[in-house]
């Protein structure tokens, strides 16, 4: 079979379920926890579903073209209320079920939806919030009955009601649901995705059938996912990548997708179903990791003694192991010993056991818990993406994965960075179309199909990974014209577990420095392990030694640094340690605790031109804010530190 | 419980007669007086509040109605049947759950036997399959926990089925009672300070639950709550007590308004 | 030197040397062992249900044994008898409830543990009374136990095993499986948990902590039963018993007052412990080890683990 007549096939969700069905007819397809056992569904019985809701749809009158907002928590029927809507030439539209009445408003009224599927009372009432909303929508239906039996039911249907009405007419809707299905094709579209764009109003991105079965075929093949793997859908139902793993990849790789029982029996539910291919962002795999670190402080001293042991086996060659690189017949031999004792119970308490391929993305991961996890022999990897490439950009193959990058471009993507250092891609995941906003679509998106991601980064000339430094607008220029990436050398910085926050300057300058907090609890614990007395944070921030121990973890950042030809000109050249924490209740900080660098840099003004101007110490006063209100102020008298700096590579044409 | 003495509340509810009327209740502990004279009844399906200040004898009065006290004088009439004190395996028997102000579970068992334990009256008593336990006694067990996995999910409280209560934060445990008493399916339900010790979010939660629990099992709940605020928002009729005595019973807005209520809330605060 | 020697290597010496005497003390310890593990389990399951300490719990099982040859020399047939026995010890079960549990509840552990101290002197007039006081043997085969002994071939030398041991580790084995998968299990097993957790919550749950009791005193009585019968195949039945019965307390010691398989644990470190010490250091010390052993053990545990090796430890929510 040739892929042009493949395609032709299976150029739509509700086909490749059909195949499912006739292909895979006794394979689990979804899997769903529900007063405490395993529901199981089949292919067939979910194709059976699906049509069984597809029908009621009609019933109810849903037309083609129309939006169909989908509210809840990962379940079974939500997705395939999925597809059963596009089975109707419908748009599935799944909002975020965390979003407020406001929100949803926006977003009903925007994409003019008459139908609306939710999963509970909480969905139901913040539908009914929205002023006006009896006019437009002409449906809500509910999975959950729980709490709405006093509702008014005129356009209030439960679930069961919708399939109901269908079967009730079935040799009339059957007809018509075949002549819906007939105009469907790759080029119409299969989803619409709300982004929550950091600024102005979410935009609705269109994505058609070939942008979602063309990404999920090539990442498919990409990671030789197939039936018989596993996932667990735990991440919102309205983000992209829950939408490809779990309809895309799913259907096109006829794997089983399981529905945790709810949001706080996720881990146990992960750990029940042992899932093959999972995905998590990197604050996920740092929770965990945190978790296992306070359990092992509380074990006997044994075991904390086993664990470290077992653990430094695991650094040093797990990762080698992992992929099949040569390792001593010793250390080939502790690392089994480490399986059965330490990684093997470690891995099932976190669901891991079966991980064959992992990924993370969204924000950098620290490398020391990446490399955790690679040297237990879970297979995580990065991958990088957007809404708008239908995930994927470029991902790590195996054998190719290191903390820093991003991975390669993925099968059928091409990259290029322009001059201000951006990423742009090209792929056949490209969206079509921000819904109702062409402005928009146009400045994202050349006429060539070339998507401009907002991120800054480079390839790496040996190897052709991807490395991403900021969003492309927090990257500036030095005074010389090289790039400035104060996030990406802050983010290094705070890789060590003695500097809480660094703040770095240098756009527009000929050197950058930086300002440093130090974390109050790793560097007190170092001060009372080397016998350091201090009466209070400030003197510890001024301590002589704490200041040598700073200055070594800066010199390092700078060789690092300076490995990126692109990047070298961002080594720290001075800097000194605040006198006091950067607080969100000064202003400093927003309250998600993320450095707000324009008021930073006006109200330490003076420091920073003494880091600029090369004086060794300064006095400085501050005005702070105590936790009940009070302001007050306090001085010190801080030393600014030269540090060691790699010279520079003559800069890259 | 006559069909003619039901009516519909303004949400859909149906609430019928008095399904327990406490008659001219006197309690004393010694020489001192917990209860004087009160009498008040509870319909079926309806929310019942009995409010008061600390130590106006709220907590002695669910006792009586559960058959923990025993008073001196007076009638309690449960489903038309008096008696002059209850036993607390009689209340039970009959349809009587309750939960405690201090949360009295079992410390050591999980959440899941801990309402498994609360449907102790609704298994057969069939000691001789117990000893098997196999044959009816399996399939009976199976059946009980197919209830509990329903009150499990009702009370969302399925991360923590394994887990041994003892180990729970408070708000939490106060749900896992709740289920408890739920599992025996009862019709009349006691709930002493349900709502005690918790943070703004978690009484909301515990609110909206007794709130479903009335709704869908039309379970009728009488609730002790020092809390007023919390008590006017979901009651359907309030009982209030001060030293012992009644003071005050109506709907929540004639109760509000009552001086002798207001006056005994103040002098309590200030 | 020498008494080092004698301490520190002649019994390590002597059990390398003569490893098929060696397995014969073990054995003999292990079935002991396994006995004392009885007796302590119907400690333990008193004290679980209601927080009392059964002092009676010893004359129990020489009131159990008693019994049954008593009803066998009255002419009862054997088995009928060991049925008649069990009647009995369910009576028994019934009346402690009935007569004294009932009416000194909410009294403090002391009290009721004195009336179980007053339980015991009236088995032991009781019995008397009835069956006499004379030593009597138990009615072994009658009750178609085996009394044989197999001797086993053994690096060069021999072991012999009692049936009666055999049967006796066998019988204590299916006892004790069977009352820990009924007391996880069942739901009479769940509500006695909820019983020992919290009274007041039992009881609104409609849980009878009066059928509990009877329930918990019956499950003792019918493990007191099995231990009388198996001791009174090893020796005799009398009162003499009682002092044997009474080693409970140190295996209730070691394994703490709530925990089953502490009960068994602990039963079977004392009968290994005292009958290798007894074995290849008593005679340094004259003999008669096997008397004070298990409390000296106890005292130590006393010193160093309070709550026992199962034992809950106890913490006092603040």
């Amino acid at each position: 079979m040739t892929s042009a007549t493949l395609a032709a096939q299976l150029d739509t969700i509700p086909k490749l379920l059909a195949r499912n069905a006739t292909t895979f007819g006794e394979k689990p397809a979804s899997r769903e926890k529900e007063f405490g056992i395993w529901q199981s569904w089949n292919w067939a019985e979910v194709h059976a579903n699906v049509e069984e809701i597809a029908l009621g749809m009609l019933a109810i009158g849903v037309k083609a073209g129309d939006h169909i907002v989908i509210v809840g928590k990962n379940r079974p029927a939500l997705y395939w209320s999925m597809v059963a809507a596009q089975s109707v030439g419908a748009v599935p539209v799944p909002l975020y079920q965390d979003a407020v009445a406001e929100e949803m408003a926006y977003t009903l009224d925007h994409c003019g939806a008459k139908f609306v599927i939710v999963e509970n009372q909480e969905q139901v009432d913040k539908i009914f919030e929205i002023p006006g909303q009896t006019e437009s929508i002409k449906k809500v239906m509910y999975l959950d009955p729980r709490g709405l039996r006093k509702y008014d039911h005129r356009n209030l249907h439960s679930f069961e009601d919708i399939r109901t009405l269908g079967k009730e007419d079935q040799s009339r809707l059957q007809s018509m649901l075949a002549e819906r299905q007939k105009v469907q094709n790759y080029d119409t579209t299969c989803v619409m995705l709300y982004t929550s764009g950091t600024t102005g109003k979410p935009k609705g991105v269109v994505l058609s059938n070939r942008n979602i079965i063309e990404s999920a075929k090539s990442s498919s093949e990409f990671d030789d996912l197939k039936v018989g793997d596993s996932v667990l859908a735990y991440l919102p139902m309205a983000w992209v990548g829950d939408f490809i793993f779990s309809i895309g990849q799913c259907y096109w790789a006829g794997f089983c997708v399981s529905c945790p029982e709810s949001e706080e029996t996720m881990q146990n539910d992960l750990r029940e179903i042992g899932p093959s291919y999972f995905f998590a962002p990197p604050r996920f795999f740092e929770t965990v990791l945190t978790a296992v670190m306070i359990r092992m402080e509380d074990a006997s001293k044994t075991k904390r003694r086993m664990f470290k042991f077992f653990m430094d086996v695991a650094k040093k060659v797990g990762p080698d192991l992992l992929v099949g690189k040569p390792v001593g017949f010793m250390d080939r031999l502790k690392y089994r010993l480490g399986t059965i004792l330490v990684y093997g119970p470690l891995k099932n308490r976190m669901g891991m056991t079966r991980v064959r391929v992992g990924y993370t993305a969204g924000e950098a991961i620290g490398p020391e818990i990446f490399e955790f996890y690679r040297s237990l022999g879970i297979n995580l990897k990065q991958l990088y993406g957007q809404t708008e490439a239908s995930v994927f950009i470029t991902l790590q193959p195996d054998g190719e994965v290191r903390p820093d990058t991003v991975g390669v471009p993925g099968p059928g993507v091409e990259i290029k960075i322009d001059d201000d250092g951006e990423v742009h891609y090209r792929s056949p995941g490209v969206f079509i179309e921000y819904f109702k906003n062409p402005e928009s679509t146009a400045s994202t998106k050349d006429p060539d199909g070339w998507v401009a991601t907002g991120d800054a980064g480079f390839i790496e000339d040996d190897t052709g990974h991807l490395r991403i430094i900021d969003r492309a607008k927090d990257v500036g220029k030095m005074a010389d014209g090289s790039l400035f990436a104060p996030k990406y050398v802050e983010n290094k910085l705070k890789f060590y577990p003695n500097i809480l926050e660094a703040v770095v300057f240098g756009a527009d300058t000929d050197s950058c420095t930086a300002f440093i907090n130090i974390d109050i609890s790793a560097v007190g614990n170092w001060a009372e392990r080397n016998n350091i007395a201090y009466g209070s944070y400030q003197e510890l921030a001024g301590h002589e030694r704490v200041l040598d121990v700073i200055s070594g973890h800066v010199k390092e950042v700078n060789q690092s640094i300076a490995s990126d030809p692109m990047l070298s000109g961002c080594q720290v050249h001075r800097f000194l340690v605040l006198h006091k924490e950067l607080d969100a209740d000064d202003g400093e900080m927003t309250r998600t605790r993320k450095v707000r660098r324009r008021i930073i840099g006006e109200k330490y003004n003076d420091l920073i031109k003494a880091l600029t101007d090369g004086s060794k110490e300064i006095f400085t006063e501050t005005e702070v804010t105590y936790e009940d209100g009070r302001k007050g102020s306090i001085s010190a008298t801080l030393q600014i530190r030269d540090v060691e700096v790699v010279a520079r590579k003559a800069k890259a044409a | 419980m006559s069909s003619d003495q039901s009516t519909q509340t303004a949400d859909g509810r149906t609430i019928g007669g008095p399904i327990m009327e406490v008659k001219d209740i006197s309690l004393k502990f010694g020489g001192v007086t917990a209860i004087k004279n009160i009498s008040f009844d509870i319909n079926e399906g309806e929310i019942r509040a009995i409010i008061g200040p600390n130590g106006a004898g709220k907590t002695s009065m669910l006792n009586v109605i559960n058959g923990f006290y025993h008073p001196q004088e007076g009638q309690i009439v449960f489903r038309g049947e008096a008696r002059t004190a209850m036993r607390p395996y009689v209340a039970a028997s009959q349809g009587i759950s309750r939960t405690f102000q201090n949360v009295a579970l079992f410390e050591g068992m999980s959440t899941l036997d801990n309402i498994m334990a609360g449907r102790t009256l609704k298994m057969k008593k069939n000691f001789f399959w117990q000893m098997l336990r196999f044959g009816p006694a399996e399939v009976e067990e199976f059946e009980h926990r197919k209830v509990v996995e329903e009150i499990i999910d009702f009370l969302e409280i399925q991360a923590i089925r394994k887990t041994p209560v003892g180990r729970l934060p408070y708000g939490l445990q106060k749900r896992v009672e709740l289920g408890r008493a739920l599992a025996a399916e009862p019709s009349l339900l006691l709930l002493d300070e349900p709502m005690a010790g918790m943070n703004v979010e978690e009484k909301e939660d515990m609110s909206r639950f007794i709130l479903d629990v009335n709704d869908q099992f039309g379970t009728t709940i009488a609730l002790i709550e020092h809390d007023m605020g919390v008590v006017m928002d979901i009651a359907d009729r309030v009982v209030v007590l001060d030293y012992g005595q009644k003071i005050a019973d109506g709907l929540p807005a004639e109760v509000q308004a009552n001086q002798d209520v207001i006056d005994a809330y103040l002098g309590v605060a200030h | 030197m020498d008494l080092l020697y004698d301490i520190f290597a002649d019994p390590f010496v002597q059990m390398a040397g003569m490893p098929d005497f060696f397995v014969q003390v073990l054995w003999e310890g292990f079935v002991t062992g396994t006995l004392y593990a009885l007796i302590a389990l119907g400690f333990v399951l008193i004290f679980k249900a209601s927080g009392v300490f059964n002092f009676a719990q010893g004359i129990m099982v020489v009131f159990a044994a008693l019994t049954l040859v008593g009803l066998y020399q009255a002419g009862v047939p054997a088995l009928l008898a060991l049925v008649l026995s069990l009647g009995v010890m369910g009576t028994l079960a019934v009346s402690v409830e009935r007569l004294v549990l009932r009416h000194l509840v909410n009294q403090p552990d002391i009290i009721l543990f004195m009336a179980t101290i007053g339980l015991s002197y009236f088995l032991i007039g009781f019995g008397e009374f009835i069956f006499g006081g004379e030593t009597k043997s138990m009615i072994t085969s009658e009750l178609g136990l085996p009394t044989g002994s197999s001797v086993v071939d053994f690096a060069g030398g021999i072991v012999i095993f009692q049936h009666i041991d055999i049967a006796a580790v066998v019988i204590a084995g299916i006892l004790v499986t069977s009352l820990a998968l009924f007391f996880s299990k069942s739901r009479i097993g769940r509500a006695l948990r909820a019983v020992a957790d919290d009274h007041q919550a039992a009881l609104s749950v409609g849980i009878s902590l009066n059928q509990i009791w009877v329930i918990v005193w019956f499950a003792a009585g019918i493990v007191a039963l099995a231990t009388g019968i198996m001791w009174g195949a090893r020796s005799d039945v009398s009162f003499a018993l009682q002092i044997v019965a009474l080693k409970a307390l140190p295996v209730l010691i070691l394994g703490g007052f709530t925990s089953v398989p502490g009960a068994i644990v602990g039963g079977l470190i004392i009968g290994f412990g005292e009958k290798i010490f007894e074995v290849y250091w008593g005679g340094l010390l004259g003999g008669g080890v096997e008397g004070w052993f298990a409390y000296v053990i106890a005292l130590i545990f006393l010193l160093f683990r309070p709550q026992g090796l199962f034992g809950e430890k106890i913490i006092e929510r603040i």
